[in-house]
């Protein structure tokens, strides 16, 4: 009698644990949550959550989407900066030029298209590997914004002789909400239907886990992977052109500052999943997690410096724990 | 090459030769530890073996030594624990990739940081000057004029390629890394090979920290900036060895290559803008061209 209290006591215990390990990342995001309202009292007032969506949020989620996809699809894309920086050297220095406001933002979108092409000709084309391919277009874009900012000088805007729909998107509101977070939930929709809802994010799926049987199946593999780094490379540009009309300046290699942040993210997001798949929600719970964090220590008073220490043993704690899990299983 | 050669008289002189050897070195280093690191893990995009935290490793590791330095130590202290960092930074990384299974790009990724970070609070960002006797050895010139940094290079490749490419360890090491299951069923321990490797990567960051601070005379803050072209000779030597796996020679080759370019350019004063793009290009060029020749399936 004894005995059978003990092993039950034991195995709900047991299954508790298995519980916590295998939403390590709701677990970790809630102790994270926790323990940073308590440490500063700042950090849960409406005006914070909001800042710290705006501003770390946005962008690394938007270009976390891109990634999402790719590494979904098997791959990985290290040009997402330069897709998210051509853009933005394209967009301010038309609107510098005072073109239209549309014009620059096509000439912009255009801009990161054409690195989405030139990895996806490398990628599908050529069948170069996705990590030489793109870490070759982000070497390349390098040279070609130093040749086009004279070494790397950021380009300024001078306010007051911008276009209304510049501010608009940059500080703008819809019904109190900033249009930024609009965006980001409209990509975010777009993202999550494309990638779970349709034909096409399926075949990405197969790609990334047997591309060989992939092919074999009749999918169009080459095609599938060109559009996938296509649609990475337009998302960031998005980005690009967002970060652009929120500083106001084109900043040569800023968008490089995000390339390891979103890779950590997605791979953070794959750990919601049995399986280790990304999936757009888990990408968009790991952004929020790693970007609380930044802001909660900054609030605490930590200097940035302690701050990459903690994020890193942040991404080390989920990743063990999820890796634990996937031990067990097996 | 030839181009530079007709175009820069002074390309092919023997001091100009030694001093871009002398320049590759701490990349090349780096990239050894890397292409180690390629060959245990296999070339799979995501799951195959890569250590993002080599440049901050560098980092850390010369903060570490010229913090030493500085505070009064003398290089028998600085030299072990910088050695020991590295150590530990490996060992650490091999713990989270075999001991807790995650993905080398992202238990690398998260070291990565955590080295970053640690380096800022060390030097709060600055540039830590160091000089002790140690240090200027290394960057002293030796016999026939040629700089000690080139001797330590060229010892360590040497090493390195006996180790990798001559002897049973190295033999398991390709066995580990080209098929994992044939591996383990050959009875090859598996986990400690992929340990060695980076551990042995962890060790090359700490030496190429020595040979930057004797290079520069201190640390430097945005040392880890180095990755990517890490990465990016690592990647090339394999495309340059012949049967298209990771070797050392190949590695040293490439380090050079890119060290010869970086120099030709300067030399034939065309602005350094280019540098950056000319390698991307020719990298994707010379893949372009071996992939062609051998059409792999997907």
């Amino acid at each position: 009698m004894a005995s059978a209290i003990t092993s039950t006591h034991d195995h709900t215990r047991r299954g508790v644990v298995r519980w916590m390990l295998r939403n390590s990342l709701l677990v970790g995001f809630v102790l994270v949550f926790a323990a940073l309202g308590i440490a500063a009292p700042g950090f849960l007032t409406w005006n914070n959550l909001v800042s710290v969506i705006l501003n770390e949020f946005t962008l690394a989620t938007i270009i976390s989407l891109g990634m999402t996809l790719v590494i979904s699809a098997g791959g990985i894309d290290l040009s997402v900066g330069s897709a998210a920086d051509i853009a933005s050297l394209a967009f301010i220095g038309l609107v510098g030029a005072h073109q239209p406001f549309w014009l620059a933002v096509i000439a912009g979108l255009s801009g990161a298209l054409l690195v989405g092409a030139l990895n996806a000709s490398l990628i599908a084309g050529i069948r170069i590997s996705p990590l030489l391919a793109t870490l070759g277009t982000l070497f390349i874009s390098t040279s070609v914004q130093q040749l086009a900012s004279n070494g790397g000088q950021p380009i300024y805007l001078i306010s007051g002789t911008l276009p209304e729909a510049f501010y608009f998107l940059g500080r703008g509101q819809l019904f109190g909400v900033p249009v930024q977070i609009y965006i980001v939930a409209i990509l975010a929709i777009v993202f999550f239907v494309i990638l779970h809802k349709t034909k096409f994010g399926r075949y990405v799926f197969a790609l990334g886990a047997q591309s060989g049987v992939a092919w074999y199946s009749g999918i169009q593999v080459s095609s599938i992977s060109a559009l996938v780094y296509v649609l990475s490379a337009v998302v960031c540009g998005i980005a690009g052109i967002l970060l652009s009309v929120t500083v106001k300046a084109y900043v040569p290699q800023s968008g490089n500052a995000y390339l390891l942040w979103t890779i950590g993210a997605v791979f953070i997001g794959t750990t919601l999943h049995a399986e280790g798949r990304p999936s757009v929600a888990g990408t968009l719970l790991g952004v929020l997690l790693l970007s609380i964090v930044r802001n909660g220590l900054l609030l605490i008073g930590w200097n940035f410096y302690w701050q990459q220490v903690a994020t890193g043993l942040l991404i080390f704690a989920v990743l063990a724990f999820s890796g634990r899990r996937s031990r067990e299983a097996s | 090459m030839i181009y530079f050669s007709l175009t820069a008289p002074l390309f092919l002189s023997y001091s100009n030769v030694l001093n871009v050897v002398q320049q590759s070195a701490v990349l090349g280093v780096l990239a050894f530890g890397m292409t180690t690191v390629f060959i245990s893990g296999g070339a799979h995009v995501i799951s195959g073996g890569i250590d993002l935290s080599a440049g901050s490793n560098l980092g850390l590791s010369a903060a570490i030594y010229a913090s030493i330095i500085q505070a009064g130590g003398t290089d028998w202290i600085a030299l072990p624990v910088t050695l020991l960092t590295g150590l530990i930074i490996g060992a650490i990384n091999a713990w989270a990739i075999v001991g807790l299974k995650i993905l080398p790009l992202l238990a690398t990724l998260a070291t990565m940081n955590v080295c970053a970070g640690f380096e800022l609070v060390l030097t709060q960002n600055t540039v830590v000057p160091a000089a002790s006797p140690l240090l200027t050895a290394v960057a002293a010139t030796g016999s026939l004029a040629v700089p000690n940094i080139v001797y330590i290079f060229f010892c360590l490749a040497a090493f390195l390629l006996i180790l990798i490419e001559a002897t049973p360890f190295g033999l398991r090491l390709y066995a580990v890394g080209g098929f994992r299951e044939a591996a383990i069923a050959a009875g090859i321990r598996v986990n400690h090979y992929v340990a060695a490797s980076y551990l042995i990567s962890g060790v090359c960051g700490s030496v190429a920290a020595i040979l930057s601070l004797s290079l520069l005379n201190g640390s430097s803050p945005g040392a880890g900036e180095i990755l990517l072209s890490v990465v990016l000779v690592a990647l090339l030597g394999v495309i340059v060895s012949r049967r298209s796996v990771p070797t050392i020679s190949g590695t040293l080759i490439s380090s050079l290559f890119i060290g010869f370019l970086v120099n030709g350019f300067q030399l034939t004063n065309v602005s350094s803008y280019w540098v950056n793009g000319v390698q991307g290009g020719l990298i994707l060029l010379v893949v372009a061209g071996s992939s062609f020749s051998r059409r792999a399936a997907y």
